[in-house]
């Protein structure tokens, strides 16, 4: 029987799939073993918050521009889920940008993104992405989750599962956010938790402003050196209690204790920007001390170059239901500007081969205009949406996959949010029907019950 | 009949069964009863059933060896799952795996191994044959094969799953030490010493801990030590179990069951009107209210008559419980789904609450383990299809109010005062009488009557103050209709309609007419013999009582009580203490009692090395078991040995400092968070405003959820951030500042200070070695803080505790080192 291995596992307070039993096994160590050999060690998610228009960014439409201002067929739109358009007239309306072919590939890429266009040759842009979710808050935790059900990790918190992190004095996924200050939809911290996975695996969220971490500073009053004479008199009455009482907690309480006070300096040495150059800060568009995705983007090539597995930011503000035009004039050049930068520092770093970045948000908007609202915009889309993806085992200058002539449904090589989970996973060496916890009754993993694949496609 | 019979057959391996009946799903009508009454009058009892209900251990038992390697490896194809059932085969039901399946196969022939299709598949050599098949990653170990093949050899008897069959009496059931006499029986057997008790101090901070949340005051600990009375133990038992603070120790247990919380959790995570539903589950425990009763008003207090002694709002309070749920009015939503979201919320939760099942399973397939079908989920939900929940899902449901607001409206609501006010409320009521009459008798507007119009006033104002909001339940004339949704899809709506009923594996609701929660109610815990599933409900809550005091339950899934959580380990022990909850009218109060007066309960929980190694997950309670304190009982603790703790029962939530910014990503409205300024500052951790989306990090740190969904167990990590939480957060660092003046305060010189220091925190005296630490601690902190008055000013000026102006500031800061060194300690917040 495996019994004795169930109560070995059982007295962790957890249980746990093959993947991450080494992991516990080899606390200690820096890493977990992975299934097969990695094309990527690290993730950079940067995620658009609100749902950008696929129509002015990454997914060229001419057909649906000669349809603009039309009604749109009713054999689309008929018995599908509609968000804030319900009961209202649809009716097309084109693409508000130009698209210019780039590079040698001659990948489209909108008029909005000129420095991620130039860097096309890397790019895989999925454009026959599809959710289940039309709602930002659900669709958000759908992206993370693969599932709308709360209570489940998130991808950052499965893949540090699966691989722990590298990082000596830094947690294993780590969260930034930032905004361009109108009145973005929230984000729940939901979207970084660890589910009913171990807690040590939950997102933590750096802040730019203010603490980097909850607690990393020491109280008013207390020196460093006082901070330190505390955390060791505190250490030496563990350890002799830990003499004579057999308590692995306590030997556990002691690592924790000296990392935590690690963290009280590597965290604020992580934060403070000041030796980069200004050719770099420019590069991003980055501001010291301000929360912009500049500085984030910039904060997340740091994060993965000192060995943090997973790096999440939310850039929020891309909901134009009204006022596209401006909103996204307004939005898009500092986001092309972080996001290419970000791309071409970690390539001239040699950070990009082992560094899988992922550009995109929780769905799309849709072919029709929603004019309620002033100026005009359009309703959330989970239908048919794009994803950039870029870095380690990704093949760059490919579109993979396609709306349909309207940009409303993914219609070839559809790739579902689980199928990018799988390829995500399956590029940091982990094999998605492998990742798995065991949770009501089933061996439960990122891509939850249905069939998911790896898109082959964009692989290198 | 036959079930008793199929017990039998475990242990009478020679004689096959030929019993029909050996299905996993009773079916719905009349069986359950009879086969309950079998097992009420002892039948495997009788025959002559181990006091644990094993078998010997070379026998196979169908529900601890091999249920489990059927659901792990095979269930998932060959199980419940009508849908996805593979060749025609299920191996959940004896029937389904002794007959043919449509290609002629028998997966089973008792008694006959190699003639059984189901052994030569997990035998076979080919891939391509191989059962369970590679690509499912869940390969069969030798052993688990060779088990298989043992109990086919056996006749392949089968037992119902254990949670549906009815709880058989231990011998000593109900007579004093029967506990014991079941674990220590067990014990001889497998030759384990048990531990001794564990020292006085020890069980004075374990049942301090474990029934109040809070650790015991150095007076309490020296007065149990010089309490000479033979029964003083069972005395400081019954004392803490009446305090108001086990009431609110059990809130918090109850609360993250119902995933109670201060915010609706969805998009805008607005506060919502809840905290009376949080103070009449404190006012339950308090007056230890039947749990039946107490189940019966959170489902259908809206529906049911007030029983002799209620107050009239008590049934509204509790039917907020329905009104607990994640909710949203986020732009754009879908009326149908978030119809659906709710249903499927609600009968996960409720299944996992009181059933200690998971239906939620059920939404989108028949369960794939256990014996619940779709259909069975969605007729659960109809249960609750006339609630009246869903004007904040239409535009304009609530006319032109606003509800980006704090608080939102989730109406109906109704304003109440909490269980705790109405004394208070009542004053106040016979104040304004007395003032309005006095008021009208005046004639004129003398000064007198000037000023008693202010005093009235004034009470009005205190009055309405007491006044808070509750969503509460109310009953739609008709309710809506409900459709099964094929794979859960809301906007397929070409299901059956479907009626309210429970899963049809545990019986029926005879119902003339539509079912009502009402029904649903008794259901849950009316005896078997009465058509209902009591003696499930009061495992899976006896359980639950018996992990608050030992770690773990004696079935180690307290949420799951289906093929794959874990069979008990203690099938006897669980069915005696759900039969003593239930005997005991229900009372939760009188089963903690036994529990813990228990030799069990007292053993240390440091064992020899050996007696750990022979159990090292102590599955046979030789010991006791460790473990750091729950979140709010680390807050708590902190508070209480600081002085700071406020024993006020009930009321608004309580924000505690808290990182600025923490909520900047909240919306709809943007809010920013003031930490009260008053004493809700010091109010337990129960009290804390709990924010769905942004769970304080205090809390967040040492593993409280974030109540989204039903939580039965929580995790118990041990992270570096709960350590930044212990050295920095300001709630500590002022609680250590307190602690250092309580210590000042009190005659002596540093030696005898430290060891009040220690005291207060870990209830025991320093040794020499300790003494000697927080010495050296203390010089270096003095020399410190004497050389940066200005740094020894802004400690103690840490939060917004008066600072004792008495006490020289620099001293104060030095001996806040010491306190911050006791309230980082392990021991300070581990329950041993």
């Amino acid at each position: 029987m495996d019994m004795p291995r169930r109560t070995f596992l059982g007295r962790a307070g957890i249980s746990l799939g093959a993947a991450a039993l080494g992991g516990l096994l080899a606390r200690g160590r820096a890493q977990a073993a992975p299934h097969h050999a990695p094309a990527a060690d690290a993730v950079i998610f940067v995620c658009l918050a609100g749902g950008p228009s696929h129509l002015e960014t990454f997914d060229p439409k001419p057909r649906l521009a000669a349809l603009d201002g039309q009604d749109m067929p009713a054999s689309v739109t008929a018995g599908r889920p509609i968000a804030q358009l319900q009961g209202a007239r649809l009716v097309c309306l084109g693409p508000r940008v130009g698209f210019t072919r780039h590079g040698a590939s001659g990948l489209a890429v909108s008029d909005h993104f000129p420095r991620l266009g130039a860097l096309a040759d890397r790019l895989a842009i999925v454009r026959s992405m599809v959710s289940e979710q039309i709602n930002h808050d659900p669709a958000h935790t759908f992206m993370n989750c693969g599932t709308a059900l709360s209570g489940r990790p998130s991808m950052g918190a499965w893949v540090t599962y699966g691989l722990g992190s590298a990082a000596d004095d830094l947690p294993g996924f780590v969260v930034m956010t930032s905004k361009l200050g109108r009145n973005p939809q929230p984000i729940a911290s939901r979207q970084w938790h660890s589910g009913f996975l171990p807690g040590r695996f939950q997102g933590v969220e750096l802040a730019t402003t203010g603490d980097p971490l909850h607690y990393v500073a020491r109280p008013a009053g207390v020196s460093a050196a006082g901070q330190r004479d505390l955390v060791d008199a505190v250490a030496a009455l563990e350890r002799h209690r830990l003499e004579r009482l057999d308590d692995p907690e306590l030997a556990t309480r002691i690592a924790q204790y000296e990392l935590a006070f690690r963290m009280q300096t590597s965290v604020p040495a992580l934060a403070d920007l000041a030796g980069e150059t200004a050719g770099t800060l420019a590069l991003y568009g980055a501001e010291p001390g301000k929360a912009t995705i500049g500085t984030n983007c910039l904060m997340a090539r740091r994060l993965v170059e000192r060995g943090v597995r997973f790096v999440q930011l939310y850039h929020s503000d891309w909901d134009h239901h009204n006022g596209i035009d401006g909103f996204m004039a307004e939005i898009c050049p500092p986001t092309d500007r972080a996001v290419a930068g970000l791309i071409a520092d970690l390539a001239r770093r040699g950070l990009l081969e082992r560094t899988l970045v992922i550009v995109g948000g929780e769905f799309g908007r849709t072919p029709m205009a929603q004019a309620n609202k002033g100026p005009v915009g359009r309703d959330h889309h989970c239908a048919g949406f794009s994803m950039v993806l870029a870095g380690g085992g990704i093949r760059g200058g490919i579109a993979h996959g396609a709306t349909d002539d309207l940009g409303y449904d993914a219609v070839e090589e559809v790739v579902h949010v689980r199928d990018l989970h799988a390829t995500m996973l399956h590029l940091l060496g982990l094999d998605h029907a492998r990742l798995t916890f065991p949770f009501q009754g089933l061996d439960a993993r990122l891509t939850g019950v249905l069939p998911a694949r790896v898109v082959r496609g964009i692989l290198a | 009949m036959g079930h008793g019979a199929t017990a039998m057959s475990s242990m009478s391996p020679r004689s096959p069964s030929a019993r029909p009946s050996d299905r996993v799903g009773v079916p719905a009508v009349v069986p359950a009863t009879v086969l309950g009454l079998a097992w009420l009058l002892g039948l495997g009892w009788l025959l002559g059933l181990g006091p644990m209900g094993g078998a010997r251990a070379a026998d196979p038992d169908f529900g601890r060896d091999v249920r489990p390697i059927l659901a792990r490896h095979c269930f998932a194809c060959h199980g419940p799952d009508a849908h996805d059932r593979r060749a025609g085969l299920r191996l959940d039901e004896r029937s389904g795996a002794l007959g043919a399946t449509p290609s002629g196969a028998r997966a089973i022939v008792p008694g006959d191994p190699a003639a059984s299709a189901l052994v030569q598949r997990i035998r076979a050599a080919d891939a391509d044959a191989v059962m369970p098949p590679p690509e499912t990653n869940r390969p069969l170990g030798d052993a688990e094969k060779e088990l298989l093949e043992r109990w086919i050899a056996a006749g392949a008897p089968y037992t119902l799953p254990w949670a549906l069959e009815s709880p058989r009496r231990p011998a000593a059931a109900g007579e004093p030490g029967w506990i014991d006499a079941l674990l220590e029986e067990r014990l001889l057997a497998e030759g384990i010493e048990p531990v001794a008790e564990a020292d006085a101090v020890t069980l004075v901070r374990r049942l301090h801990f474990d029934l109040l949340g809070l650790p015991p005051d150095p007076a309490d600990v020296a007065a149990y030590l010089a309490d000479t009375r033979p029964d003083r133990y069972e005395r400081l038992v019954d004392a803490l179990l009446a305090s108001p603070r086990h009431a609110e120790r059990m809130a918090s247990w109850w609360l993250d069951l119902v995933r109670w919380a201060d915010t609706v959790g969805y998009h805008g995570d607005q506060d919502h009107a809840s905290s009376p539903y949080r103070d009449w589950v404190i006012a339950a425990f308090l007056a230890d209210l039947p749990f039946d009763r107490f189940t019966a008003l959170q489902i259908a207090g809206d529906l049911l008559e007030p029983a002799a002694g209620e107050h009239p709002d008590d049934r509204l309070l509790a039917s907020a419980y329905h009104r607990l749920l994640q909710t949203t009015h986020e732009g754009g939503l879908q009326l149908a789904e978030y119809r659906a979201i709710y249903q499927a919320d609600r009968v996960r939760n409720f299944s996992a609450v009181w059933l200690g099942a998971t239906l939620g399973c059920a939404q989108c397939h028949d369960h794939k383990y256990d014996p619940f079908t779709a259909r069975d989920f969605y007729a659960l939900g109809a249960f609750f299809a006339d609630i009246d929940d869903e004007k904040h899902l239409e535009k304009g449901g609530f006319g032109e109010r606003n509800l980006n607001a704090l608080p939102t409206f989730r109406g109906p609501e109704m304003a109440l005062v909490g269980p705790f006010d109405r004394p208070e409320a009542a004053r106040l009521d016979e104040r304004v009488a007395r003032l309005e009459a006095d008021l009208a008798a005046a004639a004129d507007a003398d000064a007198e009557s000037a000023a008693r119009r202010a005093e009235l006033e004034e009470a009005r104002r205190l009055r309405a103050a007491l006044t808070r909001p509750l969503m509460v339940t109310s009953a739609l004339d008709v309710p809506r209709p409900t459709r099964l949704l094929a794979r859960g899809d809301w906007m397929d709506e070409a299901g059956p309609l479907v009626e309210p009923a429970v899963p049809a594996a545990l019986g029926r609701i005879d119902a003339p007419g539509r079912a009502s929660r009402a029904d649903l109610a008794r259901w849950l815990t009316a005896p078997r013999r009465d058509g209902g599933v009591g003696e499930l409900t009061a495992r899976v809550t006896a359980n639950r009582l018996w992990a608050l005091c030992f770690g773990a339950g004696p079935c180690r899934s307290l949420a799951d009580f289906g093929a794959q959580g874990e069979p008990p380990d203690h099938p006897a022990l669980l069915d005696g203490l759900a039969l003593d909850l239930i005997d005991g009218g229900w009372s939760v109060r009188r089963l903690l009692r036994t529990i813990v007066t228990s030799r069990a309960y007292r053993r240390a929980s440091d064992a020899p090395a050996a007696t750990v190694a022979r159990d090292p997950d102590n599955r046979l309670l030789a010991r006791q078991g460790r473990w750091r304190l729950p979140a709010e009982g680390v807050r708590d603790t902190a508070l209480a040995v600081s002085g700071l703790l406020v024993e006020r029962l009930g009321g608004e939530s309580a924000r505690p400092y808290q990182p600025a910014g923490y909520y900047r990503h909240l919306n709809f409205p943007q809010r920013e968070y003031a930490a009260h300024d008053d004493d809700r500052q010091w109010r337990r951790g129960l009290y804390v405003h709990w924010q769905r989306m942004f769970l304080h990090p205090q809390l967040l740190a040492f593993d409280a959820p974030n109540r989204e969904e039903c939580t039965a167990e929580r995790a118990r990590s041990n992270t570096p951030r709960a350590a930044l939480v212990l050295l920095n957060d300001p709630t500590f660092v002022e609680a250590a500042r307190k602690l250092a003046e309580r210590v000042l305060r009190e005659p002596g010189d540093d030696a005898g200070r430290i060891g009040a220091l220690w005291r207060r925190a870990v209830s025991r005296e320093p040794d020499a070695a300790e003494r000697a630490l927080l010495a050296g601690l203390l010089e270096r902190a003095r020399r410190d803080y004497a050389a940066d008055p200005a740094a020894a000013g802004a400690l103690v000026a840490t939060g917004i505790a008066p600072r004792d102006g008495a006490l020289d500031p620099a001293e104060t800061a030095a001996w806040t080192a010491l306190a911050r060194a006791v309230l980082n300690l392990h021991e300070t917040f581990a329950r041993y």
